[in-house]
């Protein structure tokens, strides 16, 4: 038996002795807690998650850049100015002068067009943020060009409206400026295909930004640090840690133990224990981002407008806003984010509240009086079965029987890209701040045939299209007098709120908790500024 | 008794060395039962309705790029060409890619099977640690207070949800005592101090001789372990105490007390050695199952190991990354089974 024991004893005492912990991060780092299981590539052109796309914004500049403090306003970032011709046809940038790679070499503005191409050549999820513009790999030669060193020249296919395009396509992850030397240096064949540094790209950085990737070990931690040779403002840490805690409870301990600065996944719950901690402050962002109900119009019930619009009616906003969705969601009825260029305000944006004779109402006048049976899919993730819930209670006491079915999010996605589903609730992130991004896909529809496959549309999966929405969404587009264009837009949604595809339940709001320790740490909705913060 | 029977008549024939037929069947065997795994889980994961394709273009990709991921990654492809494509690439040593890393299926596992190991055998030598004394301690003292507390002991460890425990465990001893670290598995202060040559941490701090990152990883690996181990301790008390209570209720035992042995002396040499065939396959068998990883212990100690990584695979429908994992499971499996055939023949003699 002594035999037995004393190993146990050896590591009893072993576990007594181990010294506490020690607390407080390093006074030159920011360490930030998320969730990196997501996050697959570090790669400007292909990122499509927003792991990766928080972390690449301050990684990588780009030309043009959302104010911090109003997002539907544009400011110079590596160009310093921009022009359009008499025609709109043209888009000039002039690039900074004194912008510089990591190592020292200066940035042009052929490293600028070689980003551009690449990124439509490569034909990633963020290539669309160009093709959706006329850009294409055919056309690309003529459409992207360095006159000199510090000068683009951009052909447009039609004379979209400057705000627009700026903010569509030139301050997304395209728009960052690559060292072109490191990218062909890297770039890999095969099939006669170059991968344009793509392997290379993925898990390591050489662009103009104050950061960059130092480190990734995927599930584990990303570092990234302040690079010598930038042309803006040093950095007020010089690195940042981000380290994959996935799990809401594990974050809230190390952040009160401050072995963290910031924590980015907390659960209402966690978020709540933590508004009376003096130590801890929770940003709440509005983002520009959406849960909602979409509904298949080419189910013959709720293809009918009227019972679509009951839907909203069983929707009891406020309250979930204070409960379920705290930390989560601000109630908006309108497929317009508010902070979005076009928006409707927030009271025009939701005519809608709990109101079940209203909702009983619209059924009658739909030919539905009492009711039927639908299924509604959701994601198994918090808070949905909560909502699908309250919606499911409130759609009884009308005669509506909504029978639920949660699944894996992968699978959700798969359910809806294909058209099979009755009623789904899902979300969705629009890609900058202007109404044309949730327009162009929760209102427009440019072919409905099951054929056509446009799985991106949101619009399609519902099998739901008006040409006179088409047209006025396209008329919006292309209006350059922004007075008007706003004016087209508000209509738009009123419009939509009666007859839309979707029932728009809360504006998607992102939490995050910082130490005290933290500060002037900048937080926009599309772009969290790591290097504004210090300690 | 067949095997044998036939194994013999082999042998007679063939005039192999008894060893050579060893090392054949046991070959044979475990190659047929990683190819069948390997097609089973292959054709399960491609049943499930989960879609690669989403996890890499993201879900408000258009279809032409979806198409041409798909076609990419060979899912246009009947399921048995992709299978195929997965056992000739596997024979030459490429596992492909992870899609949710975005990294070789290889290079992962090199970063997430190291963490595991760690974690793992600390667990076990903990689990065993405690477990046997106080599985022999309560068959000796049978009905006693030491008996009833092993008894509790296993029931919490195995009805104790380790989500629960492992939360409760870092708000006590991480948050209100502070005697050990957060989750992960080093401190911010200390990451990329020490080279890495095994990947265990611990081994790799004690080679760099930086005994400071040493006890950071230590207090960063004992409370997860510790929870780790409690299912381990339970599984290995309960078996223990009840194979020790089959031997002390033997007539030798007897004997050997009749005989002037004093009771001590008779458990250790008599009772324990003859259980001891049946705890090295109890604990093996524990370890393997702690080697697959554990995903919530994993989660609630942000510890980036083999559980997570084949969970998320799953999720993702990743099936370069689930076949690998799966043949790691099923090597450890028929390894960890071997090893205790051989061990068996080492210990009892009859076997020999």
């Amino acid at each position: 038996m002594r035999r037995l024991l004393a190993p146990s004893l050896i590591l009893a005492a072993t576990l007594a002795a181990t010294p506490p912990a020690g607390a407080a991060t390093p006074n030159d780092t920011l360490v930030m807690a998320w969730n990196l299981d997501a996050l697959i590539t570090l790669d400007p052109a292909q990122i499509a998650e927003v792991n990766g796309n928080d972390i690449m914004r301050n990684v990588c500049d780009r030309l043009v850049a959302f104010d911090m403090k109003d997002s539907s306003k544009l400011v110079p970032e590596l160009a310093e100015s921009w022009s359009v011709s008499a025609d709109g046809l043209t888009l000039t940038f002039k690039l900074r002068k004194d912008i510089k790679f990591p190592s020292g070499k200066a940035a042009t503005a052929h490293d600028a067009v070689w980003s551009l191409k690449r990124a439509i050549h490569l034909n990633f999820g963020n290539a669309a943020n160009l093709t959706e513009w006329g850009f294409s790999a055919a056309k690309a030669d003529e459409q992207f060009k360095a006159v000199d060193d510090h000068t683009i020249e951009i052909k447009l296919d039609k004379p979209y409206p400057p705000g627009l395009i700026l903010s569509a396509a030139f301050t997304a992850n395209v728009a960052s400026v690559l060292n072109k030397e490191t990218g062909e240096k890297n770039a890999k064949t095969t099939d006669g295909k170059s991968d344009y540094g793509n392997a290379w790209f993925k898990t390591q950085s050489d662009c103009v930004g104050p950061y960059r990737v130092r480190t990734w070990n995927a599930n584990d931690v990303v570092i990234i640090e302040q690079t010598d040779n930038y042309w803006g403002k040093k950095p007020g840490l010089r690195r940042v840690l981000i380290r994959h805690i996935p799990e809401s409870g594990s974050q809230r301990l190390a952040l009160e133990k401050a072995d963290i600065d910031v924590a980015r996944l907390l659960n209402s719950d966690d978020l709540k224990g933590l508004a009376s901690n003096k130590d801890v402050h929770i940003e709440q962002t509005l983002m520009h981002g959406f849960t909602y109900l979409a509904f298949n119009a080419s189910d013959p019930i709720l293809s009918n407008p009227k019972v679509r619009l009951a839907f909203r009616y069983l929707i009891d906003y406020e309250g979930l806003g204070k409960t379920i969705m705290a930390y989560r969601g601000a109630p908006r009825g309108s497929l317009v984010p508010i902070g979005a260029f076009g928006a409707l305000d927030e009271k025009a944006g939701l005519p809608f509240k709990l109101d079940l004779d209203a909702a009983k109402k619209a059924m009658v006048e739909g030919g539905y009086p009492n009711g039927f049976q639908k299924k509604l899919i959701l994601s198994a993730n918090t808070p949905n079965p909560d909502l699908a819930q309250h919606v499911q209670a409130n759609a009884a006491k009308i005669g509506i029987k909504l029978d639920l079915e949660q699944m894996a999010d992968a699978n959700l996605f798969t359910k809806m890209r294909g058209r099979e589903f009755e009623v789904g609730l899902i979300g969705w992130g629009a890609g900058y701040p202007d109404a044309h991004s949730m327009v162009s896909r929760h209102a427009q529809n440019p072919d409905n045939r099951p054929e056509a496959k446009l799985a991106q549309y949101p619009t399609w999966r519902s099998a739901w299209a008006d040409p006179k929405v088409n047209e006025m969404a396209a008329q919006a587009m292309m209006e350059r007098d922004s007075a008007k264009r706003i004016a087209m837009y508000h209509e738009l949604q009123k419009h939509m709120l009666e007859n839309g595809p979707m029932a728009y339940m809360f504006q998607t709001i992102r939490p995050i908790a910082i130490r005290k320790e933290v500060k002037d740490f900048a937080i926009a909705p599309f772009k969290v500024a790591y290097e504004t913060a210090r300690k | 008794m067949a095997v044998t029977d036939v194994s013999r008549k082999a042998l007679a024939q063939s005039k192999l060395p008894p060893w050579a037929w060893d090392a054949w069947r046991i070959g044979s065997s475990a190659v047929v039962t990683l190819l069948g795994l390997l097609a089973l889980t292959f054709f399960m994961g491609r049943m499930l309705p989960i879609d690669p394709v989403i996890a890499i273009v993201g879900e408000q990709a258009d279809a032409s790029t979806y198409d041409m991921v798909y076609k990419q990654l060979g899912l246009d492809k009947p399921l048995y060409v992709q299978f195929g494509y997965f056992m000739r690439d596997m024979m030459s040593g490429n596992f492909g890619n992870a899609l949710f890393t975005g990294n070789k299926v290889s290079d992962d596992l090199m970063r997430v099977f190291p963490a595991t190991i760690e974690l793992a055998t600390i667990a076990i030598t903990i689990g065993v640690s405690f477990g046997v004394p106080i599985g022999v301690l309560a068959a000796v003292y049978r009905g006693s207070p030491i008996d009833h507390f092993a008894r509790i002991l296993g029931l919490l460890g195995y009805s104790v949800p380790t989500f629960w425990s492992g939360l409760m465990g870092l708000v006590l001893f991480y948050a209100v005592l502070g005697w050990v670290s957060g989750p992960g598995r080093l401190d911010v202060f200390y990451i990329d101090v020490v080279d890495r040559v095994t990947g265990l941490m611990l081994i790799d701090a004690a080679i760099a001789g930086e005994w400071e990152v040493w006890r950071n990883v230590f207090s960063h690996i004992i409370l997860p372990a510790s929870i780790l181990s409690f299912n381990a301790m339970a599984f290995i008390s309960r078996l223990t105490r009840s194979f020790m209570l089959a031997q002390l209720s033997q007539e030798y035992i007897l004997a050997a007390r009749v005989k002037g042995l004093s009771k001590w002396e008779v458990i250790r040499k008599h009772a324990f050695r003859n259980i001891a065939v049946q705890l090295v396959t109890v604990i093996s068998l524990a370890y393997v199952i702690l080697l697959e990883g554990a995903v919530v212990t994993e989660t609630v100690f942000a510890w980036p190991g083999f559980g997570r990584y084949l969970v998320s695979g799953l999720l993702a429908g990743d099936m370069n990354a689930v076949l690998a994992c799966v043949l790691i499971v099923g090597t450890l499996f028929i390894t960890i089974n071997l090893f205790c055939d051989l061990l068996y023949r080492i210990l009892d003699p009859r076997t020999r």
